[in-house]
């Protein structure tokens, strides 16, 4: 019941147009619905948050929506265009950027290179425009070296620009992925768990530049986060995913209260390791059990 | 008599003196640096593995002999419409077998390279089977001449008939190398090296991998059909049986020795490569010829070996980048 409520909340009471809106969209593995009928909406210029136990569909649902995975039903439209069947470059070309749970460092690339590499709008990145235009090419390669330069300031990777990246540490690379991420200018960010592993002060800095960066440029956020510490203090919104659909939607504070989230999720107190494998526990002998009594319909 | 002699094998340095001995070595380690260029550009820059690089050199070859000897066209204007229909052809593997992944697209290309070495050697009426094609090289002979009487206005008394194809073989494989070279260092290469290390990385950041992939083997097609060329003048007939898929191993021996991702390294590798080559022939051991050819890859394959274990990256490569690599 204060799920419903909540759901109902979160799509009609919201007075903010959603910048991203997916319904019922469905990912199948063989089998099994890694994504099932999830529907959600994320409201322009929000940070929103999308948790869940693991295993929930939460990074497959990414992983659809920015055109990775074929979705096998569903829409989802970003700024009232049409998302899926479109491919990863051009999703990420309409100002969709995601980044990875598992972090896609180019190693044999400098970090400077890996920041310039993301900039769009390069003439220099098309045969003709190398050929044409190399003075073009040359301006946009200055333009966007200091901004690259800024970001690597802000993450602490300034001693790191002209390294390669594949000797950075697995926090290194998460930030780097995000810095990467934030040079492709982004309207909409989609994190895939950009806090883990990184050390809590680097995260305090995140969080803050992602406020700034949505107070500043309106930009929006939707990222996947385990540390609820983080979830309840620093997004405006919550979704919540478990068993491949969404399961709740709402503010913050009513998420913590939700019964049904505390029953799929949060349930065992602090969402650390031993809560994690219970509640991953719990979704899938459920979720067995409701695949055997859809069959029949 | 000579001390040489008295020992089971011997080496004589008198081949390695002759001028003629370097200039057949220069002409044929030129067309191995056209050739290889293209992989690099593909396995070294851009990460797809083209097993097929032989075949869009028998492709390029081809169109140019048919073209001169069958339809009546100018040798020189052979060579742009040659290198266009091996740039189709590169079009054609690649549409299909790009999407795939790296180890399909392996085999897709070596089947590819294969299909048309057979197609070379049974469609008689066009190619003239195993047979081949003569007489495509008339006009290059009067340039080649025009250079020789221009060495002899020099001063130049003798001059080696070789050495007009040595200088041009050599001429267009630096100026392709320094041309790859620069567009190495343009965002263009550098989306080339992020599919290398990631596609779905440069994916997500909005680059068109598929697209970028396909230009890259365009391209080594066109480097193929060139290197084509150039084997096609220094045989100066065509036929099925230099387009083994041989050529195009030994194109990545040649990318293994100067070293992945490393355009100059190229030439060096094709020059080392194709010394030690011909130098085997002058050995002398108490074997037969065909033992000798025999003996040749297994040295080279020694030599290969021997790299893998103490310098993985090559002459040129970075070593860094080998250990980032695994
Ligand atoms: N490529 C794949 N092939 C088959 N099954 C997959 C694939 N990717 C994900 N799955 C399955 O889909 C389900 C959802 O996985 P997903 O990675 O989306 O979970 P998640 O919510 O991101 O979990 P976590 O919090 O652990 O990252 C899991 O049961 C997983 O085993
Ligand atoms: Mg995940």
């Amino acid at each position: 019941m204060s799920s419903a409520a909540a759901l109902a909340h979160g799509s009609g009471a919201s007075s903010i147009a959603p910048i991203f809106q997916a319904e019922g969209v469905v990912k199948k593995f063989g089998g099994i619905n890694a994504v099932n009928e999830a529907t959600m909406q994320v409201a322009d210029g929000s940070i929103t948050a999308l948790i869940g136990p693991n295993g929930a569909g939460k990074t497959t649902f990414f992983n659809v929506i920015t055109g990775f995975y074929r979705a096998d039903g569903g829409t989802a439209t970003f700024e009232g265009r049409r998302v899926l069947g479109r491919p990863p470059y051009l999703i990420a070309r309409m100002g969709m950027v995601r980044t990875f749970q598992i972090t896609k460092a180019l190693a044999r690339m400098s970090v400077l290179d890996n920041m310039l590499l993301a900039a769009p709008h390069q003439p220099g990145e098309s045969l003709s425009g190398v050929l044409l235009r190399p003075g073009a090419s040359r301006r946009r390669e200055r333009e966007v070296a200091s901004k690259a330069e800024e970001l690597l300031e802000v993450f602490n990777l300034t001693k790191l620009t002209d390294q390669y990246a594949g000797t950075l540490s697995g926090g290194q690379r998460k930030l780097l992925e995000l810095s990467r991420a934030l040079m492709a200018e982004p309207r909409f960010l989609l994190l895939d768990e950009p806090m883990a592993g990184i050390n809590p002060t680097l995260g305090r800095r995140l969080l803050d530049h992602m406020q700034r960066l949505r107070s500043e440029d309106g930009v929006t956020f939707l990222f996947i986060e385990h540390d609820m510490e983080v979830v309840m203090n620093h997004s405006d919104r919550v979704v919540v995913m478990a068993q491949g659909t969404v399961i709740a939607d709402g503010e913050p504070h009513e998420i913590r209260s939700d019964q049904k989230v505390i029953d799929a999720y949060l349930g065992g107190g602090s969402p650390d390791d031993g809560a994690e494998s219970s509640s991953a526990a719990t979704p899938r002998s459920h979720g067995e059990g409701g695949r055997v009594t859809e069959r029949p319909r | 008599m000579e001390p040489a002699t008295l020992l089971p094998l011997g080496v004589s340095f008198d081949a390695f003196a002759s001028l003629g001995f370097w200039l057949g070595v220069g002409v044929i380690a030129g067309t191995f640096t056209i050739f290889a260029l293209g992989l690099q550009l593909n396995v070294g820059f851009t990460g797809i593995f083209n097993f097929g690089q032989a075949g869009f050199m028998a492709i390029g070859a081809y169109s140019m002999a048919i073209l001169v000897t069958e339809e009546g066209v100018n040798f020189w204007l052979s060579l742009p419409i040659a290198i266009a229909i091996t740039m189709v052809f590169g079009l054609i593997v690649g549409l299909p077998s790009l999407r795939l992944r790296t180890d399909y697209l392996a085999i897709a290309t070596l089947a590819a390279s294969e299909a048309i070495r057979l197609t070379t050697l049974n469609a008689r009426e066009l190619t003239n089977g195993s047979q081949g094609i003569f007489g495509f090289d008339t006009e290059f002979d009067d340039l080649s001449e025009s250079i020789e009487s221009l060495l002899i206005s020099v001063g130049w008394s003798d001059p080696e008939t070789l050495f007009p194809l040595f200088m041009i073989v050599w001429i267009v494989a630096l100026l392709l190398t320094f041309g790859l070279w620069r567009l190495q260092k343009t965002p263009w290469g550098r989306v080339l090296r992020a599919l290398r290390e990631d596609e779905d990385a440069a994916r997500a950041l909005g680059k068109n991998a598929f697209a970028y992939k396909l230009q890259s083997l365009v391209m080594a097609s066109a480097l193929g059909a060139i290197a084509g060329f150039f084997l096609a003048l220094n045989l100066k007939f065509v036929v099925p049986d230099e387009f083994l898929p041989n050529f195009t191993f030994i194109g990545f021996a040649i990318l293994i020795l100067g070293g992945l991702a490393n355009y100059w390294g190229v030439a060096v590798g094709a020059i080392i490569f194709q010394t030690i080559f011909e130098g085997l022939r002058f050995l002398e051991l108490p074997i037969t010829e065909v033992q000798v050819s025999a003996l040749r890859y297994i040295l080279l394959g020694l030599v290969l070996i021997g790299l893998m274990a103490f310098r993985p990256q090559g002459l040129f490569g970075k070593r860094e980048e080998m250990v980032l690599g695994e």
